[in-house]
């Protein structure tokens, strides 16, 4: 019979080399994989996508720009623009480089990948929106235009993506992103945030941190060179101008409430009766129509009524019914607090 | 009075035809088409049982009606087609199942549709019966549980529901066939047109939609004069709705309009028409403001309410003494929560273990005992030879008699009882419980519901995982399935348990420890799920817990008989059936390889003897392994296969009628004599148990992942990593044994 010591020695390397080989992200399988992603082929579509943003947003497009933007050498990101004239992809103006026809359409076939990818995430999944756009990135070079079709129908044939964005549908056609940047807003007014952009991350990160969402309101309180004053949630903050010019706005009529500091159902305590403000913008997809569909629409009445053995889910009673929600969920739904009171005793 | 005949013209009667062949039924079999739709758990089922006399499963808990069952019968001479459809909360389609739904009562043009609605939660439910209204003009509501809502002190006047609604309502209650006679003679009416209906239409759309769908219907009303709903069909087009988007592009949706039936000479609108109405969906999307679902949902809770509000009585007394709640506070507290749930566990396993000894034991004495040295004298009387008797009789009868004997009693008792606790309510709550332990292992809270279909079947719980709306998620309660310990594999681990571990305590404890040791295998099963389900949510199925939003179903008192019944025969002798079937081609197999010889050995012996030295390594022993691999196809006859080949191998064949028979010794003793003979200890017997609870899934478990998941990717990851770390468990727990014994 084999010694058990050796046996579990031989045990414990085998079981080490094969974490050495897979382990997530650090193994030599995912690592290669990585590597092999990051092919011509991706730098070329990066490459068509940088010339189409800064055509769109009528920015300097340059063999600079676009090394920057790509982290290559300004020599190798030469070197992708030949490529892509030569492929009848790209010609070179004046003001530097433009798409052809089918150029473009190529550009929007990637952008509408990577939105319909963002809105997949943030629908189906739970991964959290500073990571959408990353996982977006690699994605898009990895579908193909058919796979792209069935996620699309899949998910309903969205029209914007998370941060706002338009959808291209498939033949490609798509209106301007929504809305006025923030830096454009007349203090004084309330407005509503529709769209939000997610590059570079670092400035997303800290807007998001900042508790900006899709369709927050916010009062401008006034406009200065250190940025944009706004009020939420009972406090105000400065955005610096080039986060803000990330923010497009939409202003509200001149009576519109700005929203109130408002309580969400976690806050409410069992037996307690809230009434619904809304939920959300963060909540999107088919988890905002199962809660719409659920019942939890603006002035339905909601009492939290069992909270489970481990202290989270709750389960609340919604429509008569009992229905038991995630404490991440119950984040989503504001309420008011003060406008029903106390639940009658039973009789 | 329009034709009994499904479509009245020619042209929209082949219409019809094809979308029901698409949907999947075949449209010559009846004269009128009934669909039943709702809320998950409002009594469908029970009111499709009760019109059919039928058995489809019910249970308490939203979500048990999976996939679309369908019944006929007859009502006044003419055949009548029902279809039970999967609850659904909405028709904006965001699921599957609500998609089955939607599809069934756009496209599939029943003359009826029954919607049943709870008595006590009018307001969701009427959510439910306005989006129906909004489609089609044949309803008829059943509202169904009246003696529940009576309880809850709620009653509702069916007769005013009726004038609001614009169609008929039946009040009644679908357990007790109460109002069924009255809801069918309804659905008939409406289905044959003798009964017109004016169904209540939410006409007007919140401000910021309203100019833009208004501008879209009159497109699709001027294209599609014949269309009930042109408001309807515009709203889901400006939500790109896949299938009304189709609709249009083929024409077909001129022929949906279930009244008044289009002329036969009437022809779709033309190419460009349709494609006009197509382009200006489209263009009109970008203008509706992306939360413009949250104003429709508003609008139709808003009606509901006011609905509900003018027909429900007032002055009825609650009952005083709440026992849901009362009940609910105890089952979901943070002392009593889990430790109860535990007990339940316990008790259900100990009842089934303790109550099946007795008849297994009969049975045994009966088929094996004294059937089968029948049946040989029958043979030699008839002159078989022996070998042909051997392989009948030795072979393929003794097999399908040991696993009738060990499978039947523990199923018969085993689901009911989980039949019973699930019609009583308690699954959702254990569901609650678990939940976060789920959501931190990156999984599904309803993954709950299926690891418990799971104890009863793998295959079941497999499928039932379709309640899970997050692929991802899904995927995980795919994989993970299997480590619920099924039915098949308790024979086996109580077998075990009750040899060599029950033996270890004094006699009259036996019973109860080997109990325990069975519970803690199967408690072992639901870590390894945990575990398993961590690290699938850390690696290839990487991502964050999704939102899950659960049903509490109030408690409901099951109905003792007909769960008996139901359970015994629809699921119990449905699963012995495969059983048997699985049995008997590996009786054959266990008695050919015994006597098939090879220079001068059988084919088992060869193959024992080559897959000892690893079967060592790992704890066990060559006989264990080759009654696996021989067993495959079926868990359940593990043992039988085990005890033949030690038999054989250990030479013991005194104590055995000869090479390849199954047979069941007479007492336990006679059995741990054997194994002990074969060279068992107590590790062999752990890492039995072991293994049992940690191996690939049985062959139709495998059938099923591969049909739902429709990748042999997935089908072979839930195949082989279990049997991966069956072997590293094993191995590790007998190395470290031998490591601490020495
Ligand atoms: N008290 C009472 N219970 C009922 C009545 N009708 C049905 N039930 C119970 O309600 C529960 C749900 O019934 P089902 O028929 O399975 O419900 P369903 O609508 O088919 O549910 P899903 O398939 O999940 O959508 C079962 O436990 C039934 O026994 C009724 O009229 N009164
Ligand atoms: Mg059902």
């Amino acid at each position: 019979m084999v010694e058990p010591g050796f046996a579990l020695a031989v045990f414990a390397g085998l079981c080490l080399l094969l974490a050495a080989l897979l382990w997530p992200e650090r193994g030599l399988l995912p690592r290669w994989l990585q590597f092999a992603r990051l092919s011509e082929r991706v730098r070329l579509e990066d490459a068509l996508k940088h010339v189409f943003a800064c055509r769109q947003e009528q920015q300097a497009c340059t063999v600079d720009s676009l090394a920057g933007h790509l982290a290559v050498p300004s020599g190798e990101a030469a070197a992708l623009l030949t490529r892509l004239a030569r492929m009848g992809l790209l010609r070179m103006e004046p003001d530097g480089p433009a798409l052809t026809a089918e150029g473009a359409r190529s550009a929007v076939r990637i952008v509408r990948i990577h939105r319909l990818w963002e809105r997949y995430l943030a629908d189906r999944t739970g991964v959290p929106p500073a990571k959408w756009h990353d996982q977006a990135e690699r994605m898009e070079h990895a579908l193909s235009t058919e796979q792209a079709d069935a996620l699309d129908a899949r998910l309903g044939r969205p029209a914007w993506d998370p941060h706002g964005d338009p959808i291209p549908d498939a033949s490609g056609s798509m209106p301007p992103a929504p809305g006025i940047g923030l830096p454009a807003a007349t203090p004084g007014r309330a407005v509503e945030i529709v769209h939000m952009e997610d590059e570079p991350p670092q400035i997303y990160d800290a807007l998001l941190a900042d508790g900006l969402v899709l369709g927050g309101r916010l009062e401008i309180v006034e406009r200065s060179d250190e940025g944009v004053r706004v009020r939420a949630g009972g406090r105000d903050w400065t955005i610096d101008p080039v986060a803000a010019r990330n923010v497009n706005v939409r202003e509200l009529g001149p009576d519109a409430p700005v929203e109130a500091p408002t309580a969400t159902l976690r806050d409410a305590r069992p037996g307690e009766r809230v009434r619904v403000v809304d939920i959300s913008r963060a909540c999107q997809g088919p988890q905002r129509r199962r809660l719409l569909d659920l019942g939890v629409v603006k002035g339905a009445e909601i009492v939290p009524e069992l909270v489970s053995a481990a202290g989270d889910p709750v389960a609340y009673s919604i429509q008569g019914a009992l229905v038991a929600l995630r404490s991440q969920q119950a984040a989503w739904i504001r309420v008011d607090r003060n406008g029903a009171g106390a639940r009658p005793e039973v009789a | 009075m329009p034709s009994l005949a499904p479509g009245a013209c020619g042209g929209c009667a082949q219409h019809r035809t094809d979308s029901l062949l698409r949907l999947g039924l075949n449209p010559d079999k009846w004269d009128i088409l009934i669909a039943l739709a709702g809320n998950p758990n409002v009594g469908k089922s029970t009111v499709f049982n009760a019109l059919t006399g039928l058995r489809q499963h019910t249970g308490n808990w939203p979500g048990k009606t999976i996939v679309r069952a369908e019944g006929a019968f007859a009502h006044e001479g003419k055949r009548l087609k029902l279809v039970d459809l999967p609850g659904t909360y909405s028709l904006q389609a965001g699921s599957a199942d609500e998609e089955v739904a939607r599809d069934f009562i756009l496209f599939g043009r029943p003359d009826v549709t029954v919607v049943v609605v709870d008595a006590t939660r009018l307001e969701r439910n009427l959510n439910l019966v306005l989006q129906i209204l909004d489609i089609t003009d044949r309803v008829v509501v059943y509202l169904n549980l009246v003696d529940e809502a009576r309880r809850h002190g709620i009653a509702v006047d069916a007769a005013r529901l009726e004038q609001r609604l614009g169609v008929p309502v039946v009040s009644g209650v679908a357990r007790e066939r109460v109002g069924i006679d009255d809801l069918l003679g309804a659905a008939y009416r409406v289905a044959t047109g003798q009964r017109e209906t004016r169904p209540y239409r939410l006409e007007e759309l919140p401000g910021n939609v309203e100019g833009t769908v208004a501008a879209l219907a009159g497109t699709v009303a001027q294209a599609f004069p014949q269309v009930p709903n042109a408001r309807w069909v515009a709203l889901r087009l400006l939500n790109a709705d896949d299938a009304v988007v189709e609709a249009v592009r083929s024409g077909e949706l001129g022929q949906l309009g279930d009244e008044p039936p289009p002329a036969e000479d009437a022809p779709p609108p033309a190419q460009g028409v349709r494609d006009h109405v197509l382009e200006t969906a489209r263009r009109l999307r970008w203008e509706l403001p992306p939360d413009f679902q949250d104003a429709l949902s508003e609008r139709i809770f808003a009606a509901a309410r006011s609905l509900a509000a003018a027909v429900r009585m007032q002055g009825l007394k609650r009952a005083r003494f709440d026992f849901d709640r009362t009940l609910d506070r105890l089952l979901t507290s943070r002392t009593f929560g889990f430790p109860l749930m535990l007990a339940v566990l316990a008790v259900v396993f100990w009842i089934t273990i303790e109550g099946a000894n007795v008849p297994s034991g009969m049975l045994a004495a009966l088929l094996i005992d004294q059937a089968h040295p029948w049946l040989h004298g029958l043979a030699a009387a008839a002159g078989l030879p022996w070998w042909l008797s051997g392989f009948l009789l030795d072979g393929v009868y003794l097999a399908t008699a040991w696993v009738v004997a060990v499978m039947l009693p523990p199923m018969a008792i085993f689901f009911p009882l989980f039949t019973l606790l699930e019609d009583f309510g308690y699954l959702p709550r254990v569901a609650f419980n678990l939940d976060s332990l789920f959501r931190a292992a990156g999984a599904h809270g309803k993954q709950a519901l299926t690891m418990c279909m799971g104890f009863g079947c793998n295959a079941a719980g497999v499928v039932s995982t379709r309640v899970i709306d997050s692929p991802r998620e899904r995927l995980i309660a795919i994989i993970t399935n299997n480590f619920s310990l099924c039915n098949g594999r308790w024979p086996t681990q109580i077998l075990v348990a009750t040899i060599f571990i029950g033996a270890l305590a004094p006699a009259h404890l036996a019973g109860a420890v080997s109990a325990a040791a069975v519970v803690g295998i199967a408690l072992l099963g639901i870590l390894t799920m945990f575990v398993v389900s961590w690290l699938l949510s850390r690696t290839v199925l990487r991502g964050e817990a999704t939102s899950f939003s659960l049903e509490l179903p109030p408690y409901r008192p099951p109905r003792v008989l007909q769960t008996l019944y139901t359970s015994v025969i629809d699921r119990t002798l449905i699963v012995l059936w495969r059983a048997v079937v699985f049995a008997i081609p590996a009786g054959a197999v266990i008695w050919l390889v015994s006597n098939i010889e090879v220079g001068g050995a059988t084919l088992a012996a060869h193959g024992v003897s080559w897959l000892n030295p690893f079967g060592l390594l790992i704890g066990l022993n060559g006989v264990i392994l080759l009654a696996y691999i021989v067993a495959i196809p079926a868990n359940e006859i593990i043992i039988p296969t085990v005890l033949m080949l030690t038999v054989l191998t250990a030479g013991a064949a005194g104590t055995a009628p000869g090479p390849g028979v199954m047979f069941e010794l007479d007492s336990m003793e006679a059995t741990g004599g054997l194994l002990r003979a074969g060279g068992w200890t107590l590790l062999t017997a752990v890492n039995l148990m072991l293994f049992s609870l940690l191996h690939n899934p049985c062959s139709t478990t495998i059938y099923t992942i591969y049909k739902e998941t429709r990748s042999a990717g997935w089908t072979a990851l839930s195949t082989l990593l279990p049997v991966a770390i069956g072997v590293a468990v094993c191995f590790l727990v007998t190395q470290v044994w031998r490591l601490v014994a020495a």
